[in-house]
C-alpha cells in the first residue's frame, strides 16, 4: 500500500507557502525510510523532508512547485 | 555643542525619511520574491541591506557636513546617502536598476556614487577607508576645504584596510573621521566572538589619535561627539575614531532568517527604536509641537513616495549600456 | 536506481568535509559564518554540531590573517579547509594566496607541504553587482602553484572536495553560487545528482565528457556546463550532435580530453562566465591551435562575459552572461545544419 509524502503541519511556523527547492531522489528511484528525499524552503528557511517509508518513489509535485502544509508531494510504494 | 532647533528638525525629518524609505524598499524588494525567495526576481533583484535602527549615526554625523565634504559608506548605505543629501530620485532609480539611476543601473544598491555631494559606497568590508583617506589628502594638498568621513561597521575594524588607513591618516594628519557603526553583528558572528576588545575606540591609541565610544544610539550624543571630531579635522588637527553603538532592526540582508540572534533581542530593540524616542523627547522638551512633527513626517513621506514613483516610472537601461562607461 | 540518493552541491561539499574530518583529526575549517550558520551557501551545514568550535571556527572579517594562518597551519601538520565567502574578496588577501600558499612548496624545494583547501563562491546572474558576482577563474588558474577545481554537479563536488583535502598541495575549490541548491539563488536541477554515501575521490586534473557528440565540442566549467547541455539538446533537433566537455579542473588542465574531442568533431565553442580576455576561453583555444590547428573545420568561438565590470541591472547583466541561446546561435554559425558524421 502506498504511503503519501505529506508536508508536515509542524515543519515551520505560520501558514506561508513553501517551495520544493530540490528532490533528492528521482521519480521511480528506490528510497529507504528515513532518508532525506526533498528540501523545501519557506520564504527564508530550508527544511528537510524524509521518506516516510521504504519503496519506489513517485513524484507528484516537481521541483520549484509551491506547496502548503498538508500537500501530498509524492508517494512511496 | 548642541544642535539648533533647525538642525534638530532636519535630523528628525531625515531619520523619518530614511526609515520610511527602508520600509518602502523592503516591501518593493519582496515583490516577486514570494512564495519562492529567489533573489533574482522582482523589481529590485539582488541583495538588500537595510539600515532600520541605524539612522541616528547617519544624521548625527552628516548634520555637520556640507556637500563638499566627502563620505564613503558600505553595503548598508541608504541612511547615510539620504543624510548626505544624495539625489533621492536618482538613488532610487539606481536601486531599481533604471537608466535614470546614479550610474544608469550599473552599480545598484551597494554601489551608489553621487559626485554632486561627494558620496560613494562599496561592498567590500572596510575598503572605503582608503578612498576616504585619499579624499582628505587631496583636499589638504589642494588647499581646498572639506573633511572626509568613512562609515564602517564594527566587524570591519578587524580588516587590515582599517589599520593601514587609520595609521596613514594619523601619520599625515589628514582631515578625516572614521565612524564605526557598532550594531554588534557581522552577519551571524557577534562582536564579542570576533573582536579582541569590547569597544573599538580604544584602538585609536594605536594611532595616537582621539577615540570615542558613543552609547545609546542617541542622535544628540552622536551629534556632539561627531561635531568635535569634524571640527578637529577642519582645524587641521588630524583624524578621529568614533564608535557609535547602534542596532539593526532588520536582518543582515533581506532573506536573513536571523536564527543566530538570541530570542527576545529583536523585540527589546524595537522597544528602543530611536525614531519614536526622538519624537518623544522633542515634544517633551517643547522643541517642536506634535503638529510640527506631523508636518515633518508628512514631508518625509512625500519625498519617499516621489522618489519611488520616479524610479518605477523610469525606463530600463538598454542592454548594451552594460558595455559603456568602463573607461573615462 | 536502487537506493538513489541525490544531494545538492551544498550538501555534497559538507558531507565530504565531514567524512574527511572523521577520518583525520588534522582537518579543520575556518571562515566567516561557517559555524553556527553552516555557511551562507550551506556548505558547512552540520559540521559545528558534530565537530565543535575547536575544529569549526568562525573568524573575524580578517581574510589576510586567517588565510595566512591556514598557510602556516598547513605547513605545520594541519589540513585546513578555509572559506573565502565570495571569490571577489580575494583582493583583500591575495598575497597570502598567490605569494605564500601557492609558492611555499616551490620556495622550499618541496620540503614544505601546503595541504590546504581554499573554497570560494563564484558566479552571478542574480543581480549582486560587480563586487559579488565574479568568477575570476582565469586569475586563479593563471598564477602558478595552486590547483584549481570547479564542480558542476554534486557527485563531482563531493569527490573533488575529498581529493582536495587529501592533496598535499593547495587546492582552490571554486563553487558556483547558482549550483549550490540554495533556493534563494535559484535552482539548477541538473546539479543535484546521485552521490554515493561512502567517501570517494574525483581525480583533480581530469575533465569529463558529459555528453558525447560528433559535430561540435563545447567546453565549459561550472554553470557553463549546464548551459552547454541545454544548448546541446536544442541543437539535436537541428541535427547537430554536440559533445560537452566538463573541465572540472583548471589546474592541472586536462588538455588531452579537449584535444581528443576536437580531433573528433573539428568544431569548438568554449563557454566561460569569467571575463572574455586573458582567461579560460583563450587558454582552451590556444591549446587546440598550438597542438592541432588542422583539426579545426571552422574558427573556434568563445562565449564569455565581456570585459566590463558586472552591471547590477538585470537587463544588462543577463545581456552579458553566457546562456544556452548564445551557444546555440554560435553553433548554428559554425556547423552546417544536419551535418552527417564525418
Amino acid at each position: 500500500m502506498a504511503t503519501d509524502i505529506i508536508i508536515p503541519s509542524d515543519l515551520w511556523e505560520g501558514d506561508e507557502e513553501s517551495v520544493i527547492t530540490a528532490w533528492l531522489a528521482s521519480d521511480g528511484a528506490t528510497v529507504a525510510e528515513g532518508a532525506l528525499i526533498a528540501e523545501i524552503m519557506t520564504a527564508k528557511v530550508q527544511n528537510e523532508i524524509a521518506a516516510p517509508a521504504s519503496g519506489k518513489l513517485s513524484i507528484l509535485k516537481e521541483q520549484e512547485a509551491v506547496v502548503v502544509k498538508g500537500d501530498v508531494i509524492g508517494r512511496i510504494g | 555643542m548642541q544642535p539648533s532647533k533647525e538642525t534638530l528638525g532636519w535630523m528628525y525629518r531625515t531619520m523619518v525619511t530614511s526609515r520610511r524609505y527602508e520600509n518602502a524598499i523592503e516591501k518593493i524588494y519582496l515583490e516577486g520574491k514570494t512564495p519562492v525567495f529567489n533573489m533574482a526576481r522582482g523589481p529590485i533583484p539582488g541583495e538588500m541591506h537595510l539600515s532600520n535602527g541605524q539612522e541616528p549615526v547617519a544624521v548625527g554625523v552628516c548634520a555637520h557636513l556640507k556637500p563638499e565634504d566627502i563620505v564613503t559608506a558600505t553595503h548598508r548605505p541608504h541612511h547615510q546617502a539620504i543624510a548626505k543629501g544624495v539625489d533621492l530620485d536618482r538613488m532610487t532609480a539606481e536601486i531599481f536598476g533604471k537608466a535614470t539611476g546614479l550610474s544608469g543601473g550599473r552599480g545598484g544598491h551597494m554601489h551608489l556614487f553621487d559626485a554632486d555631494v561627494n558620496f560613494a559606497c562599496s561592498g567590500i568590508i572596510a575598503q572605503g577607508m582608503g578612498p576616504a583617506v585619499g579624499g582628505a589628502l587631496s583636499r589638504k594638498m589642494q588647499g581646498k576645504p572639506g573633511v572626509a568621513v568613512a562609515f564602517i561597521g564594527e566587524s570591519a575594524v578587524n580588516q587590515g584596510a582599517f589599520h593601514e588607513a587609520m595609521n596613514l591618516a594619523a601619520v599625515w594628519k589628514l582631515p578625516m573621521v572614521c565612524v564605526v557603526e557598532d550594531n554588534s553583528w557581522g552577519i551571524s558572528v557577534a562582536k564579542r566572538t570576533s573582536t579582541s576588545v569590547e569597544h573599538n575606540h580604544v584602538r585609536a591609541a594605536s594611532y595616537g589619535i582621539p577615540g570615542h565610544y558613543v552609547s545609546g544610539n542617541d542622535p544628540w550624543k552622536i551629534y556632539e561627539v561627531a561635531g568635535e571630531a569634524i571640527a578637529r579635522a577642519r582645524a587641521g588637527e588630524g583624524p578621529t575614531l568614533i564608535e557609535a553603538e547602534t542596532f539593526r532592526l532588520a536582518g543582515h540582508f533581506m532573506g536573513d532568517t536571523e536564527g543566530y540572534r538570541p530570542k527576545g533581542e529583536k523585540d527589546a530593540l524595537v522597544a528602543r527604536d530611536p525614531i519614536p524616542a526622538m519624537r518623544a523627547r522633542l515634544e517633551a522638551d517643547g522643541t517642536f509641537t506634535a503638529d510640527e512633527l506631523d508636518a515633518l513626517e508628512t514631508e518625509a513621506a512625500a519625498t519617499v513616495d516621489a522618489a519611488i514613483r520616479f524610479a518605477r516610472e523610469s525606463a530600463d537601461p538598454k542592454p548594451e549600456d552594460a558595455l559603456t562607461a568602463v573607461f573615462a | 536506481m536502487e537506493n538513489e540518493r541525490k544531494l545538492t552541491i551544498a550538501r555534497a561539499m559538507a558531507e565530504a568535509v565531514a567524512q574527511e574530518m572523521r577520518a583525520d583529526p588534522s582537518v579543520f575549517v575556518m571562515g566567516e559564518d561557517i559555524a553556527d550558520l553552516g555557511g551562507i551557501y550551506g556548505n558547512t551545514r552540520g559540521l559545528l554540531a558534530e565537530f565543535g568550535k575547536e575544529r569549526i571556527r568562525d573568524t573575524p572579517i580578517s581574510e589576510t590573517a586567517f588565510i595566512g594562518a591556514a598557510v602556516g597551519a598547513a605547513q605545520d601538520g594541519m589540513r585546513p579547509v578555509v572559506e573565502l565567502m565570495f571569490v571577489d574578496f580575494f583582493g583583500v588577501c591575495f598575497d597570502a594566496i598567490y605569494n605564500l600558499m601557492a609558492k611555499n612548496i616551490y620556495f622550499s624545494g618541496g620540503n614544505f607541504k601546503v595541504p590546504m583547501v581554499l573554497m570560494a563562491s563564484t558566479g552571478g546572474g542574480y543581480s549582486d553587482g560587480g563586487q559579488h558576482s565574479q568568477c575570476v577563474y582565469g586569475t586563479f588558474a593563471h598564477l602558478p602553484g595552486m590547483k584549481v577545481v570547479c564542480p558542476s554537479n554534486a557527485y563531482d563536488a563531493k569527490g573533488l572536495m575529498t581529493a582536495a583535502i587529501r592533496d598535499d598541495s593547495p587546492v582552490v575549490y571554486m563553487f558556483h553560487k547558482g549550483l549550490q541548491g540554495m533556493g534563494w539563488l535559484g535552482t539548477e536541477p541538473g546539479a543535484n545528482v546521485h552521490v554515493p554515501e561512502e567517501a570517494y575521490e574525483v581525480e583533480i586534473g581530469k575533465a569529463a565528457v558529459v555528453r558525447e557528440g560528433r559535430d561540435l565540442t563545447i567546453v565549459s566549467l561550472g554553470q557553463g556546463v549546464h548551459h552547454a547541455l541545454k544548448a546541446a539538446k536544442t541543437l539535436e533537433a537541428d541535427g547537430i550532435s554536440a559533445e560537452v566537455v566538463d573541465l572540472r579542473s583548471l589546474v592541472p588542465l586536462d588538455r588531452e580530453t579537449v584535444l581528443t574531442s576536437v580531433a573528433k568533431t573539428g568544431r569548438l565553442i568554449v563557454v566561460d562566465e569569467d571575463y572574455h580576455s586573458y582567461g579560460v576561453t583563450g587558454e582552451i583555444i590556444a591549446t587546440v591551435a598550438e597542438h592541432d590547428l588542422a583539426a579545426l573545420k571552422a574558427p573556434p568561438r568563445r562565449i564569455a562575459f565581456p570585459d566590463v565590470p558586472i552591471p547590477f541591472a538585470r537587463i544588462m547583466e543577463q545581456y552579458c552572461l553566457p546562456n544556452p541561446d548564445k551557444i546555440v546561435a554560435a553553433a548554428r554559425e559554425i556547423c552546417p545544419a544536419g551535418a552527417p558524421a564525418a
